[in-house]
């Protein structure tokens, strides 16, 4: 290790103050409950183990098939994945509100920002790592069926990004579900209109005629980012992989100024 | 030291906290006395900066709550309902609050021990009981060793044996030179507890001064006389300027000690047969003070039926 590592960065001097112990607060929050256990559990199951079993399903005909790309299989179970982590988002904030512990919160962490920081870098930070090793563990099960029938893929590449693109979209998703949580402040509700955004809406928007239609089915923030995820998006009108996932990182920051702008004058 | 300046609270057009002016003072315990709705609560979680004052200020210290940088060292309160996740464990919930304020975890035991609950400490919040939770919020209160403790209802749900626990906690904490500031609606509790009294009824002051000055003002006391010659003896009361009421055969006299009634009436060789002092309770004392600031009613069955005729 040199010396200039083991120096303390002046940068974190200036940083919020305790951004990091409310950083660390929330990290403890998060594990202590069981519903992120559970959550998180199925999110790892459900993401790896569909992709799989879509694989192992599926490998046989893709083999012989020239109009559908293996490529849009290997991320499969990310789809369902994707649910929760919305749950465990939405939870992170709006559990606090159902029980009454937002005002214990506020009142530890008095910094409403940092407070909002704090639990989104935390959360996010979570989906990130737990998408990416879904990602990569559907990749591992799912790639081997794909092999046996001489369709595997390398891990390099559209491959390799759609693993940590799995991640980067669950952490985005993750962040909307928590700004509409600290909007509407009820689990349910916040769960509700995530999940029909991402779902429901996202799908009939499609019906719109013309290319007006064909413009709001791409900008949807459940199908923005489809090319991110997946090496090779079944929607063959999608949006590319980074611009996609920076439309819906707009809209993921629209929704968090708003969230913020309230939760900083709303009384608790 | 808390100071609340011109302090108000308006929801909508309903005014919760009307202006109102107090200082909780250091050394001592502090009630903060009203009916339900009265605006305890309200003022409680202003000075915890939950709820943005309308108009006015609340300083904890001098400096505004928000502007700590480790409230919870400076600052401890128990909320009323609870305000804890029930899926956590007793443990768990201070471990997160140590660590959103830099306290050692080593706290986390210390006030577990202190509330008694180090031996459930493990289990979910949600499964404990009403006064366990109730010691929860209080262990809370404590975690950061702060200067300044609020109790918002600390009693309720508390067993007789934890209700005299919170007293002698509140009482200890102030003689150790901390402010503390105990909100309840209970005037018997605050008689108990409270070394100092603040009165609130739809969100003013009614009142703030000592509570021997409070039971001096507002409990009032006669001397109840019974004497079988009792027309004579009232003529004698009355001739030395005594205000004395006639009820049924009872004589109530005030303005005069009990033992120097009873040695004017024996000086004068009548007889005594009751000589009592009554002192009308506290409780009689703050529904008389509030009544007109209550906020919710309840009505006698009778009172009902009388007003739907």
């Amino acid at each position: 290790m040199s010396a200039q590592t083991v120096e303390k960065n002046p940068a974190t001097a200036t940083r919020p103050a305790g951004l990091g112990l409310a950083m660390r607060a929330e990290w403890v929050k998060l594990w202590t409950v069981r519903s992120t256990w559970w959550t998180v559990l199925a999110l790892v199951v459900l993401g790896a183990g569909l992709t799989t079993v879509i694989c192992w399903g599926n490998a046989d005909w893709l083999a012989n098939d020239q109009e559908e790309s293996p490529g849009s299989f290997i991320t499969w179970g990310m789809m369902i994945a994707q649910v929760c982590a919305v749950i465990v988002g939405t939870l992170a904030v709006t559990s606090e509100y159902g029980t009454g512990m937002i005002r214990t919160t506020l009142a530890a962490v008095p910094g409403r920002g940092r407070v909002f920081l704090a639990k989104t870098v935390v959360v996010c930070g979570v989906l990130f790592v737990t998408g990416t090793v879904t990602a990569l563990l559907g990749y591992v099960g799912g790639n081997y069926f794909l092999d046996r029938e001489g369709i595997g893929m390398a891990l390099e590449g559209d491959v390799a990004r759609s693993m940590y693109g799995s991640g980067l979209y669950l952490a985005a998703l993750g962040l909307f579900a928590m700004a509409v949580g600290f909007l509407v402040r009820h689990t349910a509700a916040a769960i509700s209109i995530v999940l029909a955004t991402v779902f429901v809406i996202g799908n009939m928007v499609m019906l719109i005629p013309g290319d007006l239609g064909v413009w709001i089915t791409k900008l949807m923030p459940g199908n923005a980012a489809s090319s991110l995820v997946a090496p090779v998006s079944f929607n063959p009108d999608a949006l590319g992989a980074w611009t996609g996932f920076g439309v819906l990182l707009a809209e993921v920051g629209v929704l968090c100024a708003l969230a913020w702008w309230l939760l900083d004058r709303r009384d608790a | 030291m808390i100071r609340a300046q011109g302090l108000t609270k308006t929801y909508g057009d309903r005014t919760a906290v009307n202006g109102i002016d107090f200082t909780v003072e250091p050394g001592r315990v502090t009630g903060f006395l009203g009916p339900n709705g009265a605006g305890k609560s309200t003022t409680m979680r202003m000075i915890l900066g939950l709820d943005a004052p309308t108009k006015g200020s609340v300083t904890v210290d001098g400096h505004r709550y928000a502007a700590s940088p480790a409230p919870l060292r400076a600052v401890g309160a128990l909320l009323e309902a609870h305000a804890i996740h029930p899926g956590r464990s007793a443990r768990d919930h201070l471990r997160w609050m140590a660590a959103s304020n830099g306290i050692p975890t080593t706290r986390v035991g210390e006030v577990l021990e202190q509330v008694g609950l180090d031996t459930v400490a493990g289990q979910r919040a949600g499964r404990f009981s009403l006064g366990m939770g109730q010691r929860l919020g209080i262990a809370s209160a404590l975690l950061g060793d702060p200067p300044v403790v609020i109790l918002d209802e600390p009693v309720n749900g508390l067993d007789p044996e934890g209700i005299r626990w919170v007293r002698r906690l509140a009482q200890q904490l102030a003689d150790e030179g901390r402010t503390v500031f105990v909100s309840s609606h209970l005037m018997s509790e605050m008689a108990l507890m409270a070394d100092h009294l603040i009165v609130i009824g739809r969100g003013t002051i009614l009142a703030d001064c000592s509570m021997q000055q409070f039971m001096a003002d507002h409990a009032a006391s006669y001397v109840r006389v019974r004497a079988p010659q009792s027309t004579d003896v009232e003529a004698l009361l009355v001739g030395r300027g005594l205000e004395v009421d006639r009820v049924d055969d009872e004589l109530r006299v005030q303005g005069l000690a009990a033992p120097a009634v009873g040695e004017l009436v024996g000086s004068h060789g009548l007889l005594l047969h009751e000589l009592t002092l009554v002192r009308s309770s506290l409780e009689d004392a703050f529904m008389a003070l509030t009544a007109d600031s209550v906020e919710y009613h309840a009505k006698a069955a009778d009172e009902i039926k009388a007003g739907r005729r």
